[in-house]
């Protein structure tokens, strides 16, 4: 699987909606209940998810699903 | 120009020290941006962001609570009496925290640091801004001033009238209410139940028009030279929660403490979950209530919104259930309901906020229950019939255009009308303010942060 695809079930776990459909461009405005505390949730259950953990830096720096990609991509090379 | 007009302004408050600050804030911020963006070293640009950020602090700290320490200290500046409490730290806190905002969007790439130093210096001590706010982000202020000047007849126009507005809600309103308040505050033993009760709902209302009546005074005179601040203020009474309320006060503020120091905490205390968040939101109010000054009241006021955001926090997921099984979800009343309660927590907390002592404030908070004392007419009455009727009125003219603003198009009606009727309504709108100015050797309540 893809990581957007990955990320995909994360999002439709912590929003309780399985017919959520992420796409780069989007950001916390664009899902409903995503507030300052799922996006923890969101954060938490990604990284336990792939495996890594985010840098205080790249957290501060997320705005849109494509910051989340690629930072995980980037966390995930070998 | 504006850098000297502004620092002009600054100087007429005759604290030449304060100018030192501006200027020592200034270079400091300056320099330690610049480092930041010379290193790309990820350590030794959060030290320099570290570095920079302290220093800033230290300057704000060391002015506002040097005076508390011993009034001796300002013989060694050469000042022969203490400036009073007000004057002390004018814009000093405001302007701190917009130099570590641009030391922080510098250090994550949001931003490039401003190699104009003359530009730099006049982002943080812009004139219209300079003493009270709005917290100007680099992006939205540095990007501005880097504009070249073109006269504007329309914004010079709308600024003015803006000023006006801002004049008007000041002067006639907010300085009349404080009369109220002050009755009743300044003396808070003579009093109980239902005064109390009134004078704090009043000082509500106070304290709303005078910084929101600041604050279009500032955003207008911005407006006159092409500068759009940032709105402070968005009905915040209308707000259905704690959470919103702080959307809707002293936005900049807030959305400072939030990106600054809730999101960062928040983030460092994610495994914690609810309680992370929590106690991210008990710090970060914590702070807030501290940069307003080093009392205890200012204190409990920001400790107490720090507990309601917590406790809403894990309140949240329960409060969703009943609504729902009450089937009041989304309905007027729900809306009404959450308002009214909004309201009343906020005003519990202002009363921290506004009493001269903790002591005061603890009897307002003991006493609110007790009753009626009789006194309630005499409160209203404090500068007289006739002041009351003006507070009426003009409360009742700006509901009226506000209402009609937001549902009509009386804006472009008023624009459109001959020169003689507008001018006319600016000179009366002035007129007004001068003729209802109630005398008070009033400050801005926000001045003193």
């Amino acid at each position: 699987m893809t990581t957007i695809e990955t990320l995909n079930q994360v999002f439709c776990l912590v929003f309780d909606d399985d017919t959520l459909k992420i796409h780069p461009d989007m950001t916390a405005n664009d899902v409903d209940g995503w507030d300052s505390l799922s996006h923890v949730n969101l954060i938490t259950t990604i990284e336990a998810k792939f495996d890594i953990r985010f840098t205080q830096k790249e957290l501060l720096k997320q705005r849109k699903v494509r910051d989340l990609i690629s930072d995980i991509d980037r966390k995930m090379v070998p | 120009m504006l850098l000297v007009a502004s620092y002009g302004f600054y100087s007429a408050l005759k604290a030449p020290y304060l100018l030192a600050v501006l200027l020592l804030v200034t270079c400091l911020s300056y320099m330690f941006g610049l480092r930041i963006a010379a290193h790309q070293d990820e350590v030794a640009r959060k030290r320099w962001l570290l570095g920079g950020s302290f220093a800033c602090i230290a300057v704000l700290v060391l002015l506002k609570y040097l005076p508390v320490l011993g009034p001796d200290t300002f013989s060694i500046f050469g000042l022969n009496r203490t400036p009073s409490q007000t004057i002390i730290s004018i814009g000093a806190s405001y302007y701190t925290f917009q130099a570590i905002s641009y030391l922080v969007d510098i250090y994550l790439e949001i931003e490039e640091p401003e190699k104009h130093f003359g530009r730099y210096a006049l982002y943080l001590a812009f004139f219209p801004k300079l003493l009270q706010g709005p917290i100007e982000r680099a992006g939205d202020l540095l990007s501005q001033l880097k504009q070249p000047y073109q006269f504007d007849h329309d914004k010079m126009r709308s600024g003015m009238i803006l000023f006006s507005w801002g004049l008007f809600k000041k002067v006639v309103i907010a300085d009349r209410l404080s009369l109220m308040v002050n009755a009743v505050y300044n003396d808070v033993h003579s009093f109980t139940g239902i005064s109390l009760i009134l004078a704090t709902y009043l000082y509500a209302m106070q304290i709303y028009f005078d910084f929101s009546g600041y604050t279009d005074m500032a955003l207008g005179t911005a407006r006159m030279f092409n500068i759009t601040l940032t709105q402070n203020f968005n009905s915040p009474y209308a707000a259905t929660s704690i959470a919103e309320f702080w959307r809707r006060w002293h936005i900049t503020f807030s959305r400072w403490i939030l990106d600054y120091i809730f999101k960062p905490l928040q983030m460092r205390w994610r495994e914690w979950k609810t309680w992370g968040t929590a106690s991210a939101l008990v710090v970060t109010f914590l702070v807030s209530g501290l940069w307003h000054g080093a009392s205890w009241g200012f204190i409990a006021w920001g400790l107490l919104h720090g507990v309601y955001l917590a406790v809403s926090v894990f309140y949240k997921p329960l409060q969703k259930k009943i609504h729902k099984n009450l089937r009041l979800e989304k309905t007027k009343y729900l809306k009404i309901w959450q308002t009214a309660v909004t309201f009343n927590l906020v005003c519990f907390a202002w009363i921290f906020f506004r009493a001269n002592s903790f002591s005061d404030a603890l009897y307002v908070v003991s006493h609110l229950g007790f009753g009626l004392d009789n006194q309630v007419m005499p409160v209203l009455l404090t500068s007289g019939k006739i002041s009351l009727s003006i507070l009426i009125m003009s409360l009742l003219m700006l509901s009226l255009v506000s209402i009609a603003i937001k549902l009509t198009n009386i804006k472009e009606t008023f624009y459109a009308k001959p020169l003689w009727f507008r001018w006319g309504a600016y000179y009366g709108l002035v007129v007004l303010s001068l003729v209802c100015n109630i005398g008070v050797d009033s400050l801005f309540v926000y001045f003193k942060f």
